[in-house]
């Protein structure tokens, strides 16, 4: 078996952990991201996908490629997965970080900076990492989840998520505000 | 998303500075900045130009700039808490704009848009799915028009009263109770008065004093008479309201269209029938009498303490609007604070029932001291909300009575020294007293009875939202009845979508013949099952039309037509009943012998037989003591016994052993004789002695012909016979 063959036999049998030292990801002349893994394998339009993206943001990097053939935007197939994807080369890295920015669109919660209740919907404004946004929250008991002691995530009426990482670190109004949430 | 002679200025201007004059055909706005943040970019397409703007500078700074005519295809890739609209350019796909959930929609009929004019067919009109107020913009999703935000609430009041006129005279009869309860309750307070100046002070008048107690009782038992009188018309007219409210609603839901429950998860209407009309009935039978009964109270009460003194009701008065404000503020908090304990205790319940229900699997793991500290924790959560919850209302319950008291020190203050100087009398303050206390229940309800209303206003607009949503009947007025079917089926360039912007069938044409039977071929999600959907008509075909016997579907009355076709899904789906009943569930007046005889075709009546009730045995809800083979040939004699011209079996043996699929198949084939058929089946050898296979990909028809034919072309259909034939030997290995 060749190692482009064990590359690609690896996705559909058995996880295959992928060597950092091995990946390489860059951006070609036509600005489009490419991967290449041991030297054999280039994918492209590499995805970069976390495999735990609530618990363990720093780890296992799952890499994925869309076949040329596949006519949707599928998944696509894993080429491998990374288990500390800081350990990539800091050109590949930055790429990687920029790909991760790009996929997860997450808002840090910083604070909570007002809330209204009509009847059940809550309207609140939410001062966030990537700027203030108001939110409009439906049935917030299922919709907004506790991970852990201290950390919320919280599910808007039109499915984007707002994570309060530790609510302890929230300043005393916007605690306050949380609780009527609630 | 604009048309050209809507295009904001600022844009207008941002694209004439890259495109001098140019066609600006359209324009849509995301929601984040380039760099991810919450912001704006814009798409415009320009004359032949996709370009992408981001707004947040002083003046709109261009992004990216492709010729329209290298794009073969636009794609919405799904990112996590977003999405990303991309366009293939020589088979590369390229990012053009990305934006968060809340601009889905809209993008996703850009991408419609985008896509037509690739395939050169003129720029295409989009229903737009509102899920925004249109007039204050909130976000209400797809299950509700009803903006909590702008309902007009006397509107809803007034189409609510609507619903007690079959009531009018009960009505009318509270209303007289409610006013003999005030005024009775009135008079103990006056005759305490007099008693207290006429006799007491005086210490004369004895005579009086049989008067006075024999009207205090008279008095009392008059208003505990009618108190008791209306709150029992009350309660009758309540559940009466809420009795009438959910017949219509249910009556509505039997005839609501298949878009409607597309739309509507089971849960929301569920809510529907039993919360909103819950709150209905709550509203009618309790919040408005008693916002009626205390606001006449407190009028009434005011008007009398101002007129026995005003100076002293003025005084009296002063801590009614403290209270007033406290108890709203203070009523939310602790609603809150219970809502939270209850939201502690459904998680905690959800918990236990969880552990409980896996106790096998916990300790099969070992695991117990895990289950114990998830436990505990929940149950601190749990603890520390009740707390909190308890000692919220022990404070709430003594300020209150505290604000409460000290309008009768005021009073007592107060009136002792009007008293002194001869302003008024003893019996006057004591009455006073009593009058306050009168009027604080009413200030207390008050205070936080406008959420209560709010609410129960929301939940009636919700209902009449239901009951005014369009129905089957009246999207399908077909002229045509059929009394009797051959059986000959056309689709001539059917396309269909659920969603408008996302179709799953394409340009599907084909014939069949009366008793013919029509296999449907393919993987999952191709469009197998909404041929079928198409055929029953629970939609309508958006593009083409659907022929039976040669007259278009849409014309033919819905009500004749239903009637005559049978359907056996893969769930085979039975009610709570005999089995008898459920065999005869479309055709009631089947005689036993009947039900018997296709019971018998059905290779069913030796195992109803064997059961220790027959025909009478309870199949349990949803048939559920009853196992999935037996229930599906159950389906089989319903549909034997309907005995349709067009017969619809959608994957009827998926779930069963090969045995009980061998007893199913023979059913199956003797139900289908002289029967047109429309069959999709898991294991296509049960489709090899169809007179016609279509196989579907994608939503369009990718071959066809006779299962011979197609193996022999070696094509997707020999494809899936080959992985079919793999699978069944790993099955019958691992068997």
């Amino acid at each position: 078996m060749d190692k482009r063959q064990g590359v690609q036999e690896a996705s559909s049998l058995e996880l295959r952990y992928l060597d950092p030292e091995e990946v390489r990801v860059w951006r070609g002349e036509d600005g489009r991201v490419y991967c290449t893994i041991a030297d054999e394998l280039t994918v492209l339009t590499p995805m970069f996908m976390r495999s735990h993206p609530l618990s363990d943001l720093e780890r296992y990097l799952s890499v994925r490629g869309v076949e040329p053939k596949e006519r949707s935007v599928a998944m696509g197939k894993e080429f491998g997965l990374l288990r500390n994807w800081h350990r990539l080369d800091p050109h590949s890295h930055a790429i990687v970080e920029a790909e991760l920015e790009r996929r997860y669109l997450y808002a840090k919660v910083f604070a909570i900076l007002s809330v209204r209740d009509y009847s059940g919907v809550q309207v609140c404004e939410f001062d966030t990492d990537r700027g203030l946004r108001q939110v409009t929250l439906r049935d917030v008991r299922d919709n907004v989840i506790y991970l852990g002691r201290s950390r919320v995530l919280v599910t808007d009426a039109e499915g984007n998520r707002y994570d309060i990482e530790d609510v302890n670190e929230l300043d005393p109004d916007s605690l306050l505000r949380l609780a009527r949430i609630l | 998303m604009a048309e050209s002679n809507h295009i904001p200025e600022d844009v207008r201007q941002a694209v004439e500075g890259v495109r001098p004059a140019a066609d600006i055909r359209l324009v849509a706005f995301s929601d984040l900045a380039p760099d991810g943040n919450f912001g704006e970019q814009f798409l415009a397409l320009a004359d032949d130009r996709l370009l992408v703007f981001s707004s947040d500078g002083e003046r709109p700074a261009l992004l990216k700039d492709l010729p329209f005519a290298d794009v073969s295809k636009v794609e919405i890739e799904t990112l996590v808490g977003g999405a990303a609209l991309r366009a293939v350019v020589d088979g590369r796909r390229e990012d053009l704009i990305s934006f968060s959930h809340a601009m889905s929609d809209a993008f996703g009929r850009v991408r419609i848009q985008l896509d037509a004019l690739i395939e050169g067919k003129p720029l295409p009109e989009v229903d737009e799915r509102a899920t925004r107020c249109a007039t204050c913009g909130l976000f209400l999703g797809e299950y509700t028009r009803v903006c909590p935000r702008c309902l007009r609430k006397g509107a809803t009041l007034r189409r609510l009263l609507g619903l007690t006129k079959p009531y009018t005279g009960r009505m009318v009869l509270i209303g007289s109770l409610m006013v003999g309860s005030i005024v009775a309750g009135m008079v103990p307070p006056f005759l305490t008065m007099l008693l207290v100046d006429r006799v007491l002070t005086l210490g004369t008048n004895y005579h009086l004093v049989i008067w006075l107690v024999l009207g205090l009782a008279s008095a009392g038992l008059a208003h505990t008479g009618m108190e008791i009188w209306r709150n029992r018309i009350a309660a009758w007219l309540g559940a009466r309201i809420s009795f009438d409210i959910r017949a219509q609603l249910y009556e509505r839901l039997q005839w609501l269209s298949m878009r409607y429950y597309d739309h509507h998860p089971t849960g929301t209407i569920i809510s529907r029938l039993t919360q909103d009309a819950n709150g209905i009935q709550d509203l009618l039978a309790f919040a408005l009498p008693f916002l009626v009964v205390n606001v006449v109270t407190i009028v009434a009460v005011s008007v009398v303490l101002l007129a026995m003194n005003w100076k002293l009701a003025l005084i009296a008065m002063v801590p009614l609007p403290i209270l007033f404000i406290l108890v709203r503020k203070l009523w939310r908090l602790l609603r809150r604070a219970f809502h939270n304990w209850w939201y502690r205790m459904r998680r905690f319940h959800g918990l236990v029932s969880d552990a409980l229900g896996r106790v096998k699997v916990t300790k099969a793991f070992s695991q117990q001291q895990s289950e114990i500290g998830r436990y505990q924790f929940r149950n601190d959560d749990l603890r520390a909300a009740g707390v909190y919850a308890d000692a919220t209302a022990g404070t709430f319950f003594p300020l209150m009575w505290l604000i409460i008291g000290s309008g009768s020190l005021l009073v007592w203050y107060f009136g002792s020294m009007l008293h002194m100087y001869g302003g008024i009398t003893l019996g006057m303050i004591v009455a006073f007293l009593a009058y306050l206390a009168m009027v604080q229940h009413p200030l207390e309800f008050l205070g936080h009875s406008t959420q209560w209303i709010t609410r129960a206003l929301t939940a009636a607009e919700r209902v009449f939202e239901v009951l005014d949503a369009e129905s089957e009947s009246e999207q399908s007025r077909g002229e045509v009845e059929l009394e009797e079917i051959d059986g000959e089926v056309e689709y001539r360039n059917v396309g269909f979508g659920y969603e408008k912007h996302q179709q799953v069938l394409k340009d599907i044409s084909f014939k069949v013949k009366p008793g013919q039977m029509l296999g449907l071929v393919g993987k999952s999600g191709v469009g197998k099952s909404t041929i079928i959907n198409l055929l029953c008509r629970f939609y309508d075909a958006d593009e083409g039309e659907i022929f039976v016997d040669g007259v278009p579907l849409r014309d033919v009355s819905l009500w004749s037509y239903r009637g005559k076709l049978g359907v056996v899904l893969q769930e085979p789906f039975l009610f709570s009943g005999t089995v008898a009943e459920n065999i005869a569930y479309a055709k009631p007046e089947a005689t036993p012998e009947d039900i018997m005889a296709a019971a018998k075709i059905a290779n069913a009546h030796d195992f109803i037989i064997s059961k220790p009730d027959g025909y009478d045995e309870q199949v349990g809800e949803r048939g559920n003591r009853l196992s999935g083979g037996e229930k599906q040939r159950v389906c089989i004699a319903r549909a034997i016994l309907h005995d349709p011209a067009l017969l619809i079996l959608d994957e009827a043996t998926a779930s069963v052993d090969l045995e009980t699929e061998q007893q199913i198949q023979e059913a199956i084939g003797r139900l289908i004789e002289g029967r047109t058929t429309f069959a999709i089946a898991h294991r296509l050898s049960t489709l090899r002695n169809a007179h016609k296979l279509l196989v579907l990909d994608e939503g369009r028809i990718v071959e066809s012909g006779t299962h011979d034919e197609l193996r022999a072309k070696k094509g997707v259909y020999a494809k899936l016979l080959d992985i079919h034939r793999r699978t069944s030997m790993v099955g019958a290995i691992d068997g």
